[in-house]
């Protein structure tokens, strides 16, 4: 035993020893360098997608070190970790300072709206002709300052299972389905029609919720920041609660395992809902060689325009490494071959209008998971209707918070009234500003 | 005769419950470890496909691949674990070994109130501090710094009070006594004769602090942030919610069952000098 | 409960009283450093309003007592929060830790007992330690897929015809609450076992032997010599189940996702402060509800504390 200890303690101070040797040596590599600006470029991210993308197709100068700094964004502690580096901007060294930062639709005001973020025309990135004007509404500050840019678009579209469409439906083609689901009342009809024969219209009950959320007259808060529920919310709940109520959708969560169970041959699901970056990454069940049912999807509008997702970089105030960032900037929305890449290569829907049009015109691009049909081109058709309206720094955990309260009404454990009690009892502890009804 | 064999029955009766009573406990708890090796050893597509009983044959392209992840340097995440682990392992239980019996053998005025002082704070839960904690670790730069993991251990009230508690039944005050009586200096008689008596005790509450500490997420998530210092479930979560369009869940559980190890082999390696202190540590002055 | 001799201070006229100051001087300033500012900073916090609203900075400002009158005021549901989260907390910590304490000092006794003389203890042992050496939240979402609507358990029950439809385990209350009952339970009662077999290992053999020679049974063994003489032990067993109960928070959060359903009914103190702490940064109601945990776990730890050692005095 304490023959134990001492080797313990033997090798507690080698491996410290050696810990602490690494760790002086770094500073000499890097002082001699260049004391000025820019030896050290941090980017501050939540996952590795943006990471892979910047490794491949972006060559950093001599002399500069990436330095990832990668919080998940689970509970939220992106955002604090974020947050905390952004408020001590002003006091870090120059080499802790943070370059650059990536930021979800959700939660993008809260850092465009705000003096942690600077112009970026300022630095350098100026031309917006090819980018799609949504992602550049959403990075700009309500005077008017642009403070960052997308890599990829996201419209999101109405994915649905060809053979589950023929039995339906009677056709598989995207405009003619697109045309029996371009509205509400068509798609609880059909909703009807699937039940009858034995299958669901969707599989989460919050499938359908970012095509109303997105397609709001107001935001979640008005000018008094006091909650409020948009029509287009409440005709969301309406829709879910018909649609559990009447078994056409299961009470699975949007990331749940019970959802994606659906995507395999076997699933009994007719639609999804979701842009480029979900039917290629995150149906894998579908694309399983073994039970997956790839070649059997397709894609349409759907009853309303929307989006889901996407990562904006933003410049941050005080980086010193303005040019370096702008160059980044532009080479993920202007760069030509860059944004092809990221198209052929990565199956993005590229932010820049003229790559993804000429993947729209090009008669042999398809997907091969939707039965070659060409994503790029419904894709592009469909930015135009994209709104960006109503957003306020708190829709993430909003938009999360009230699906899951209203779960478990849903699933039948208490009654709607409670669940909206526990929505508000949710917004009180994650965000005292807003008021109350 | 007779009485005896009943007694016989009477124990085989008893030792068959007792040994149903061990095999339906330790097959309780194999089974979550038997599913974190079955489910390292499939795809993620095998995973998602549902439930098996059986391994697949994943295991060595999930090692492969969790080993030689770019971005999550698993190796170094267990030497950075390491290090504070064994290091919190040894503050902690020398120096509440060391309060235990400051406040046990001797009479000074405080003691009454230090006791119960310890008493009461034993109860607070981490979290109750933790935000003044990453207040002060902010102001004070020590982010990226294993000290702010290391140093608090030596205050842990309730290692404290396990050492208190064991010494009241162990330790005979004249052993002590006649230690005084040689001429050993108070701090001598500590570590030569209070020490090797409660190794049990150190071996045990020793396990337990590596463990708690090998597994601890909430403060060092909030302290570490360069790859080149990160411990393991820091890294485990990274990966967890890494990049959900690249998740691999395959390489998830070979993680975890990574992470697990270490702990594992130096849990068998202890336990054995633990049984071992045990028997020869009750020795009775 | 004081085994044989008492302190020291009366011997041959030297004082060794300072020893003690410089013995426990360094759990003192190490714990005043880190756990003690900290804490009066958290406690001092509840005093004012001071959060974060985006990355806008709200306070502080020094408001008394409203934060607590805030935390014990009914929500539009009529209900009390805390009060809420407090019988939560407690129902799953009974759940668990009774029968995590009674089979760990059965356990104890089994492998201590010469009489039994159980085979192969060292396997026994270091399997059932082993689910303490997972991670909680590995350990958690291993059973959210074991238990989930398409997980085994599910497979199992339709296939075998024990259900004729799948249970959501995560919609109902029972079930939940069971669920992180049973895996506290696995995690925790290995460990128990351990310490409670070290404490009747340290317990003097003769006492054992005069038991026996007196005639005495197992039963009255156990409850005349063991019990007491373990009570030192088992009052520590006692409360440090307890601090974990109070505590709880990696399991039933990593098992529901932070959400605690159904209807936050399991959704633990900790749970709820670490609502406060993450996204708004609420160290004013955050601060508050540290200082009612705080008061909850002194009271009860001096009453645990109390009753068993008195009991048994």
């Amino acid at each position: 035993m304490k023959k134990f200890i001492a080797m313990l303690l033997v090798l507690v101070m080698v491996l410290s020893l050696a810990a602490c040797g690494e760790k002086k040596e770094e500073p000499k590599n890097d002082t001699p360098a260049e004391p000025t600006s820019g030896t050290v470029l941090n980017i501050y991210a939540w996952n590795e997608e943006f990471k892979g993308f910047f490794e491949k197709y972006y060559t950093v100068p001599e002399g500069v070190t990436v330095n990832w700094v990668i919080t998940p964004s689970d509970n939220g502690a992106y955002q604090q970790k974020l947050d905390e580096a952004l408020l001590a901007q002003a006091s870090a060294k120059d080499e802790d300072k943070v370059d650059m930062f990536l930021a979800e639709a959700d939660y993008i005001l809260k850092y465009v709206n705000s003096d942690a973020t600077q112009d970026i025309t300022k630095m350098g990135v100026t031309d917006f002709s090819n980018t799609y004007k949504y992602t550049v509404q959403a990075a700009t500050d309500p005077n008017g300052v642009v403070k960052g840019v997308s890599f990829q678009c996201c419209p999101s579209a109405l994915i649905y299972r060809r053979s589950i469409a023929k039995d339906v439906l009677g056709t598989d083609d995207p405009a003619e389905v697109q045309e029996l689901l371009n509205s509400w009342d068509k798609f609880n009809a059909v909703a009807a029609d699937a039940k009858a024969k034995g299958y669901y219209m969707t599989a989460s009950f919050a499938e359908t919720f970012r095509v109303f959320s997105n397609n709001a007259t107001s935001a979640w808060v008005d000018k008094d920041n006091k909650l409020q529920f948009d029509p287009m919310i409440n005709a969301w709940i309406d829709q879910t609660e018909e649609f559990v109520k009447n078994g056409y959708t299961l009470t699975a969560g949007i990331w749940d395992d019970e959802k994606n169970q659906q995507m395999f041959a076997e699933g009994k699901t007719m639609c999804f809902f979701g842009p480029a970056w979900y039917f290629n990454f995150c149906m894998g069940n579908a694309q399983d060689p073994d039970k997956g049912c790839s070649g059997d999807w397709a894609i349409c509008e759907g009853p309303q325009a929307h989006f889901w997702g996407g990562t904006w970089l933003l410049a941050p105030a005080g980086t010193d490494n303005e040019e370096l960032v702008a160059d980044i900037m532009n080479t993920f929305i202007n760069n030509e071959e860059v944004c092809s890449k990221l198209v052929s290569d990565e199956a993005q829907f590229s932010n820049n209008q003229a790559v993804n049009a000429k993947f729209a015109s090009d008669p042999n691009y398809g997907s091969e998971f939707l039965g070659g049909q060409n994503d790029v081109a419904l894709f592009a058709g469909m930015t135009d209707n994209i709104k960006w309206e109503n957003h306020t720094i708190y829709d993430q955990l909003l938009n999360e918070g009230l699906q899951t309260a209203l779960q478990d009404w849903y699933k039948g454990a208490i009654d709607k009234e409670t669940a909206l009690a526990n929505f508000y009892k949710y917004v009180s502890e994650t965000y005292p500003a807003i008021v109350l009804p | 005769m007779n009485e005896n064999t009943k007694g016989r029955m009477q124990l085989l009766i008893a030792r068959i419950v007792v040994y149903a009573i061990l095999i339906f406990l330790s097959v309780l708890c194999l089974f979550s470890f038997y599913m974190l090796i079955v489910n390292a050893s499939r795809s993620n597509a095998q995973l998602q496909a549902g439930f098996r009983l059986l391994p697949q044959d994943n295991f060595l392209t999930n090692l492969k691949n969790a080993w030689t992840d770019a971005s999550i340097n698993i190796p170094r995440g267990m030497l950075n674990s390491f290090i504070v682990a064994a290091a919190c392992a040894v503050l902690t239980t020398y120096f509440s070994a060391l309060t235990a019996y400051g406040i046990h053998a001797y009479d000074f005025k405080f003691k009454k109130a230090a006791f119960l002082f310890i008493m009461a704070v034993m109860m607070i839960p981490p979290q109750v501090s933790a935000v003044g904690f990453i207040q002060l670790v902010y102001k004070f730069k020590l982010t990226n710094n294993f000290l702010p993991l290391i140093l608090p251990s030596i205050a842990a009230p309730v290692v404290f009070f396990y050492m208190k508690q064991y010494l009241e039944s162990v330790l005979p005050m004249e052993m002590v006594e006649a230690a005084r009586v040689d001429g050993s200096s108070e701090f001598m008689t500590f570590n030569r004769i209070v020490l090797p008596i409660m190794k049990p005790a150190i071996a045990v509450q020793m396990i337990f602090s590596f463990v708690s500490s090998w597994n601890n997420y909430f403060i060092p998530a909030l302290i570490l942030d360069k790859a080149e210092m990160k411990t393991v479930p820091i890294m485990i979560a990274q990966l967890r919610s890494a990049d959900y369009s690249k998740f691999d869940m395959g390489k998830v559980y070979m993680f975890i069952l990574l992470a697990i190890l270490p702990v594992m082999i130096v849990y068998i390696f202890l336990s054995k000098s633990i049984i071992k202190g045990v028997t020869s540590g009750s020795v009775k002055g | 409960m004081e085994s044989g001799s008492g302190p020291l201070k009366k011997t041959k006229g030297i004082s060794y009283a300072k020893w003690g100051y410089f013995f426990i001087a360094p759990f003192f300033i190490a714990y005043t450093l880190f756990t003690l500012v900290p804490q009066l900073m958290t406690f001092y916090n509840s005093l004012f309003m001071n959060y974060r609203d985006g990355l806008t900075q709200v306070g502080p400002t020094f408001i008394g007592f409203k934060n607590y009158v805030t935390l014990f005021s009914p929500d539009s549901g009529g209900q009390i929060g805390m009060l809420k989260y407090f019988g939560n907390t407690l129902a799953l910590w009974i759940m668990g830790a009774v029968p995590q304490i009674l089979i760990a000092l059965l356990l104890a006794v089994f492998f201590t007992s010469y009489r039994l003389n159980i085979k192969g203890q060292p396997f026994f042992k270091a399997v059932i330690y082993m689910p303490n050496l997972i991670m909680a939240s590995a350990f958690s979402m291993l059973f959210f897929t074991l238990f989930s609507n398409v997980g085994p358990v599910n497979q199992l029950l339709v296939s075998s015809g024990l259900s004729d439809h799948v249970i959501d385990f995560f919609s109902m209350k029972i079930t939940v609450r069971s669920l992180i009952a049973v895996m506290n339970f696995l995690m925790w009662f290995g460990n128990t076992t351990i310490l409670l077999m070290a404490g009747i290992q340290g317990i003097d053999q003769s006492m054992f032997e005069a038991a026996s020679l007196d005639g005495a049974s197992s039963l009255q063994t156990f409850f005349k010599v063991t019990l007491p003489l373990l009570m030192p032990i088992l009052i520590y067993t006692v409360i440090t189940a307890m601090i974990g109960g109070l505590q709880m928070f990696d399991v039933p959060q990593v098992l529901t996702n932070g959400k605690g359903m159904p209807d936050r009914t399991s959704m633990t103190m900790v749970m709820y402060l670490n609502n406060f702490l993450t996204t708004s940064k609420n160290y004013g109601m955050a601060g508050a509800i540290s200082v009612v945990l705080f008061i909850v776990s002194a009271g009860l730890s001096l009453f645990v504390y109390n009753t068993l050692s008195k009991q048994y005095k």
